[in-house]
């Protein structure tokens, strides 16, 4: 087993003057250097001794990152280094992203959120994250700083792996922009935790729902699962279900029941896979339920 | 004045809240150094070599011991069988040994605790990995891999109980219930990780400053370990962070004042700090004991329980720490506070190269208690008949004949305890006998939601049992002239955190008839305090009670003779006890007893396995609540910490290496994850022997919570589930759920 008191290594704290600075740094310091945000995953690893970086980049602050915007036009924008908690506060985001509000309140503890970012949950791709299914049905694009300039990044193609992205060694996450989501639009996140406050989820299921004239349904239905693959899983096969039939009961435990087979969970302390699998399925369908149950009502 | 009773203001209340109180993990001194302890990290292996040169020559590393470095290389609270530090060169037979992943093998002492942390991964020990046993039956097995080959066999302890003709009265019995309980590992989470300093003090006495339980008794430890006379060792216990049980054995102690005495052997003076992180702590010190218990009860059909046969298997981990008396404790409650006329007890506790379990508040109690309640609520199914009602048919009265043959101390309140729960959780007492509240388990709005509700009640000794020495010590002194000014209380009872000094001071204060303000106290260091046995075994305030008592007691009269100042000294000796006769198993276990009754309502969903308790009874007798604030909390404290251990700590080894290091991976409950309230019962009926009628209650409401739980689980789900943690996995798993899903 491992040394019970690694001990934090020795780290060089790197404050650049731009995000030039910053990115040259980063490219010439591959594998020894990565950007710093909240630090609340990132301090963690190094002490346990998972990441050996030498060099901690501080980007917060650096051209943007530090503001968070709402626009009725263009929707939301999150810089990198605006912590949850703020995000959550906003009477915009509760308004028009009440379930990237709701993810939030899930992370960790309200002490914790007070440092964590939305961008830093995004960029750490645990596939854990709590408010990165909220995002990517929200249609979230990060904005990335690399050597050739400004990207954008879609968050649906952005994950490849645990811990894994399309962020090469030089690119520095400035924001995160989600358009304003469609009239009348209900999410739902259920996390299946081992207690109230504080675990990763065991499952955590995302839902959001609109209403949709040109879908048979008259629906749109988007789900994102965590914790059960390497990655944040959309799942298009429940999604495609849920656009063509009527929903009902029966269209809802389809769906649910693709969910489930859809992911491929592995087990862990936490939860076994096959409890895992057995969560997206009830979970997937009492959150569709309730997001029905919402539709219907406001309709 | 009638202090005694009143929840007056806790002595540490102040320094507590602003923050001035000091932890050991608080103190500084100057010019102190820092050590850190190399860990085996492997379950079962002989150390072949150890390399310290690397270590020692790093800049800034004053000194690197090993096993060669301790002068009597063993301890342990009764059975010297766990060396101080393992490995070659050592004083004692196979210490070369490590036998758990907590086995500390090399202490690193430096300028500071980055350098000492640095210096310990640099420490080169090769070893020689022996097969490990993880499983107590295996380790039963005649052929089994010996953790300690000098002891011939991994049995470390066994106790039989046999009381009038088991077979014969199964025989006459209208229903038998069977049953096979498994009870988990619990890891006690104490807010302050060890910690603590060594040094020389001025008398030139090797010094610790530690938070323990018993500090003679750590004296007594260290003093051996190092092969000193006793007056040479002194123990201070600063705020002690939490306790349960985790500090009765030794952690820090016995290396801190070695490193601090074999450094001034080298003419440097300097303090020792050490400071255990989380993942430390974890993996070491003790757990609770894992039992197995296999255990058949025949009743006849009017209710009368006639036989009771238990087999018990305790995993003792790798060393023995208190494994032989909480075994002892769960022979005797294996069949609950009952009035069974046969009885046959066989129990084991049994060595493997798991981390060591020992002393968790109830010490046995519990994991026998879930035994006993499930097989009695079983049986009233069996029966068709309302469990408080079978309890009150068989449960002990004063004059009852326990198990051990021998009849129960007087004091006996379990049937009003028990009824006081029954009734505020909804029982009715009828013409026709007990009938339990009408819980209908499924809501029609909600269909996955299943309600339930449970009950169990159990017993648990107040003080050292079984023969072992018991008694306490406390010194009285009154300062003034005319009247009394002052009064120094000389205590060495530990707080740890339970209230014991506020205790100590309300008790001088009555029998004294002064105010709170006058006392002063003078607690918790082996240089100005007599031997006041361990703040265990839910017996400080009954013990400490009757020393300061008896102790002010006599300081009033030297007073009356104008004595200035005047002082009493006194020793409080309660009723012997006896060990187990080794066939039968007949003794005098205790010399009082706490009683408690407990009832959970539970909603279960069933789509999660998720379980929430909505509502929670406790009734407890304590004799006379002597701080009723400090009762009631010492209540919630214990229920909460019993749902933890019911519902959600799961501590998981495999191959005896844990994967639940972190607070992380195991996890205990929050804020959001416990009822709204516990409905707490003081329940007061005197114990006759206890200061002003207290009894011991830190223990007794953990005692019966988990079959309370289970058993409206089962009424909830219809199913009874005879392991836990009750985690929505197993929920699940037991409602066919999982197997279904894998079919799928």
């Amino acid at each position: 087993m491992q040394n019970p008191h690694p001990g934090l290594p020795e780290i060089e704290y790197i404050k650049p003057a731009s995000l030039e600075e910053a990115s040259k740094f980063l490219a010439a310091h591959a594998g020894e250097a990565r950007p710093f945000l909240g630090g609340t995953d990132t301090f963690v690893r190094l002490r346990d001794g998972a990441w050996k970086d030498k060099y901690l980049v501080d980007v917060k602050g650096l051209d943007g990152t530090a503001q968070v915007s709402f626009d009725p036009e263009k929707g939301l924008t999150i810089g990198a280094g605006v912590a949850m908690n703020r995000v959550e506060a906003m009477p915009e985001v509760r308004e028009h992203y009440p379930l990237l509000a709701e993810a939030i309140r899930t992370v960790a503890s309200y002490q914790l959120r007070n440092r964590a970012t939305i961008v830093g949950n995004i960029c750490n791709a645990s596939p854990a994250g709590d408010t990165i299914g909220a995002c990517m049905l929200y249609g979230g694009v990060l904005k990335v700083f690399g050597a050739d300039g400004v990207r954008e990044e879609p968050l649906d193609t952005f994950f490849k792996g645990p811990g894994k992205t399309n962020l090469k060694p030089g690119d520095i996450a400035l924001s995160l922009t989600l358009p304003l989501p469609p009239r009348g639009h209900v999410g739902r996140y259920i996390k299946v935790a081992r207690n109230k406050l504080g675990d990763l989820a065991i499952v955590g299921v995302s839902v959001l729902a609109y209403p949709d004239a040109t879908l048979a349904s008259g629906y749109r239905f988007l789900i994102a699962l965590a914790s059960v693959a390497p990655v944040p899983l959309r799942v298009p096969a429940a999604e495609k279900v849920l656009a063509e039939k009527t929903i009902d009961e029966a269209t809802i435990a389809e769906a649910a029941q693709i969910a489930m087979d859809s992911c491929s969970p592995i087990d862990d302390v936490r939860g076994s896979a096959q409890y895992r699998k057995l969560m997206v399925r009830n979970m997937t369908r009492r959150a569709l339920t309730e997001v029905w149950q919402k539709l219907t009502q406001a309709a | 004045m009638a202090i005694l009773g009143q929840s007056v203001q806790r002595v540490d209340a102040l320094g507590k809240v602003t923050g001035k109180t000091l932890y050991p993990g608080d103190l500084n001194f100057p010019n102190q150094v820092y050590m850190k302890v190399y860990f085996a990290r492997r379950p079962h292996a002989r150390i072949v070599s150890i390399d310290t040169s690397a270590a020692e020559q790093h800049p800034g590393v004053l000194a690197v011991f090993t096993a060669k470095d301790v002068p009597v290389n063993e301890y342990g609270l009764g059975i010297f069988d766990q060396p101080v530090l393992c490995g070659p060169g050592s004083s004692k037979p196979y210490a070369d040994r490590v036998r758990f992943v907590g086995d500390q093998v090399a202490l690193v002492v430096a300028e500071t605790e980055e350098i000492a942390t640095h210096a310990r991964d640099l420490i080169k020990v090769v070893y020689e990995d022996l097969p490990v046993v993880d499983d107590p039956l295996e380790a039963m097995q005649e052929n089994a891999t010996l953790l300690h080959p000098d002891r011939g066999s991994n049995i470390l302890t066994k106790y039989r109980i046999r009381k009038g003709d088991v077979e014969k009265a199964f025989s006459t019995a209208d229903v038998i219930v069977e049953g096979e309980y498994i009870t988990p590992v619990q890891e006690h989470v104490f807010l302050q990780p060890e910690a603590g300093v060594g040094l020389i003090d001025e008398e030139g006495r090797v010094t610790v400053y530690v938070a323990g339980q018993w500090a003679h008794k750590d004296q007594e430890q260290i003093a051996h370990a190092l092969g000193l006379p006793l007056e040479q060792v002194r123990v201070i216990y600063p705020a002690i962070g939490g306790a349960f049980g985790g500090r009765e054995d030794m952690s820090v102690q016995i290396i801190l004042a070695l490193a601090a005495w074999r450094l001034h052997q080298r003419g440097i003076d300097r303090p020792v700090k050490i400071v255990w992180s989380r993942e430390e702590s974890i993996i070491g010190h003790h757990k609770r004991h894992p039992y197995r218990i296999r255990t058949r009860w025949g009743a006849t059909k009017e209710g009368k329980i006639v036989a009771a046969e238990v087999e018990l298997i305790a995993d003792s981990g790798a060393y023995a720490y208190t494994s032989p008396k909480v075994l002892g404790n769960a022979t005797l409650m294996c069949t609950g506070p009952y009035e069974i006329p046969n009885v046959k007890v066989d129990s084991y506790a049994v060595y493997t190269n798991n981390i060591p379990n020992g002393a968790f508040r109830g010490f046995g109690g519990p994991q026998a208690a879930f035994a006993a309640e499930m097989q009695v609520n079983k049986l009233a199914e069996k029966l068709g008949m309302d469990p408080v009602e079978l309890r009150m048919r068989n449960i002990l009265r004063e004059g009852s004949v326990l198990s051990v043959g021998t009849p129960i101390p007087k004091g006996v309140s379990i049937e009003k305890v028990l009824a006081e729960c029954a009734l505020k959780a909804g029982w009715q007492k009828t013409e026709m006998g007990w009938k339990a509240p009408d819980i209908q388990s499924i809501d029609p709005k909600y269909p996955h939601l299943r309600r339930g509700i449970g009950i169990a009640c159990a017993f648990k000794n107040v003080g050292f049992s079984f023969g072992a020495p018991e008694q306490c010590w406390a010194t009285v002194e009154l300062i003034g002239k005319a009247e009394i000014e002052t009064v120094r209380v000389y205590h060495a009872g530990a707080d740890c955190g339970q209230g014991a000094h506020t205790v100590f001071a309300q008790i001088a204060a009555e029998t004294l008839g002064v105010p709170m303000e006058k006392i002063e106290l003078i607690v918790s260091d082996t240089a100005t305090t007599l031997n006041s046995g361990s703040a265990s075994a839910s017996r400080m305030t009954f013990m400490a009670g009757n020393a300061i008592k008896g102790a002010a007691e006599l300081a009033l009269e030297n007073w009356n003779n104008e004595e200035r100042p005047a002082k009493g000294t006194y020793q409080y000796r309660p009723p012997k006890t006896t060990p187990y006769d080794p066939e039968t198993g007949k003794s005098e276990p205790n010399f009082a007893y706490g009683y408690v009754a407990e009832a959970a309502e539970v909603l279960v969903d069933t789509e999660t396995g998720q379980i929430e308790v909505n509502r929670f009874v406790c009734a407890d007798d304590v004799g006379k609540a002597v701080n009723p604030q400090q009762v009631i909390g010492q209540i919630e404290g214990a229920v909460v910490q019993a749902l933890g251990y019911t519902l959600m700590e799961n501590f998981i080894q495999k191959d005896a290496v844990p994967l639940t290091t972190t607070l992380s991976t195991y996890l205990i409950p929050t804020i959001l994850d416990i009822p709204e309230k516990v409905e707490s019962i003081v329940v007061e009926q005197p114990d006759p022997i206890g200061p002003y009628g207290a009894r011991g209650m830190g223990e007794m409401p953990y005692m019966a919570v988990a079959p309370a739980v289970c058993t409206a689980v089962k009424m909830a789900t219809g199913v009874w589930i005879d392991e836990f943690p009750l985690t929505p996995e197993r929920i699940l798993d037991a409602l066919g759920e999982l197997e279904e899903e894998g079919e799928a």
